[in-house]
């Protein structure tokens, strides 16, 4: 391991414990406004390997909030994009990528390895199907979802479904991001929230977290409810 | 005094849940509702009384990424 690149992350991570990061592996599901943020993050902080999956292209509408969306890569796969990026900052890590929808068929077997799974999706539907694979093969899920000035981080414990209290009806595909948008703060502060739950997770350190967090940046609120 | 998601909120004779949402400012159209636990419809929102004591969880519906 160089060590020189993670000086930084020491000693609020130790070397130890950097060398665990390095062994683990995170899968991304989603690489937009969330997404984009937790690849880079985890990347950063040097997970050693991270799996991204995501079937879409960058398009104009993304560049508002998503990091790795730039008019250089528009009507290319985001999955590229991450890889790319992560290359660029830390060659160290290893990324994979699969430029696939995730679905009740292929969830399982693209999440088989991962340590910790991570909900940057983009619609409900998707999101339970991904909570019920991670159930199935026993890996704690991050998950996180933003609507305009507001987001939400929880940490999904294999079994505890706490997404169907979330989303009861798995029938609605959206939230009020349909109408409030999507705001880059908002992303950067779910991605990073959801990030520093993957690291606590992966160590085995701190308290991970045993409630929904529910953040409105407009009202200053930032809550802890238990679900 | 109720609850509204873990804060104290007043109470008062007659209150539905549409009271609570407009006195707290909820302006999502979506929103995820629960009295004491139990998942409420969106068609008893201007019905359902709520009484002195409730534990009302009112959650955004959010799923953007």
């Amino acid at each position: 391991m160089d060590a020189a690149c993670y000086a930084r992350n020491f000693d609020a991570i130790s070397t130890a414990e950097q060398s665990v990061l390095t062994q683990k592996t995170v899968f991304v599901v989603g690489c937009g406004g969330l997404g984009g943020y937790v690849v880079e993050y985890l990347g950063r902080l040097g997970v050693g390997r991270l799996v991204v999956a995501d079937p879409d292209l960058f398009e104009v509408s993304n560049l508002n909030r998503q990091l790795l969306s730039s008019h250089m890569n528009l009507g290319k796969p985001k999955v590229l994009a991450a890889k790319q990026r992560i290359q660029a900052i830390n060659p160290l890590v290893r990324v994979d990528i699969h430029q696939v929808k995730m679905t009740n068929a292929n969830s399982l077997s693209l999440i088989s390895g991962a340590d910790v799974v991570v909900d940057a999706l983009d619609n409900i539907p998707d999101r339970l199907v991904l909570q019920g694979a991670c159930k199935v093969a026993g890996i704690p899920l991050v998950h996180g979802a933003i609507a305009g000035w507001c987001g939400q981080v929880c940490v999904v414990m294999p079994g505890q479904d706490l997404l169907d209290k979330i989303y009861p009806d798995a029938q609605v595909q959206q939230g009020d991001e349909a109408q409030s948008g999507s705001l880059s703060f908002s992303a950067g502060l779910v991605a990073a929230l959801q990030a520093a739950e993957v690291v606590k997770l992966l160590l085995g350190r701190g308290a991970v977290r045993p409630t929904l967090v529910l953040i409105d940046l407009l009202r200053n609120e930032i809550i802890d409810i238990a679900i | 005094m109720i609850t509204v998601n873990t804060k104290e909120h007043p109470w008062h004779n007659g209150m539905t849940v549409r009271m609570v949402i407009e006195e707290k400012g909820y302006t999502f159209t979506h929103l995820v509702v629960r009295v004491n636990g139990t998942p409420l419809p969106e068609n008893l929102y201007d019905r359902f009384e709520i009484h002195d004591g409730d534990e009302v969880l009112i959650l955004h519906l959010m799923a953007g990424g």
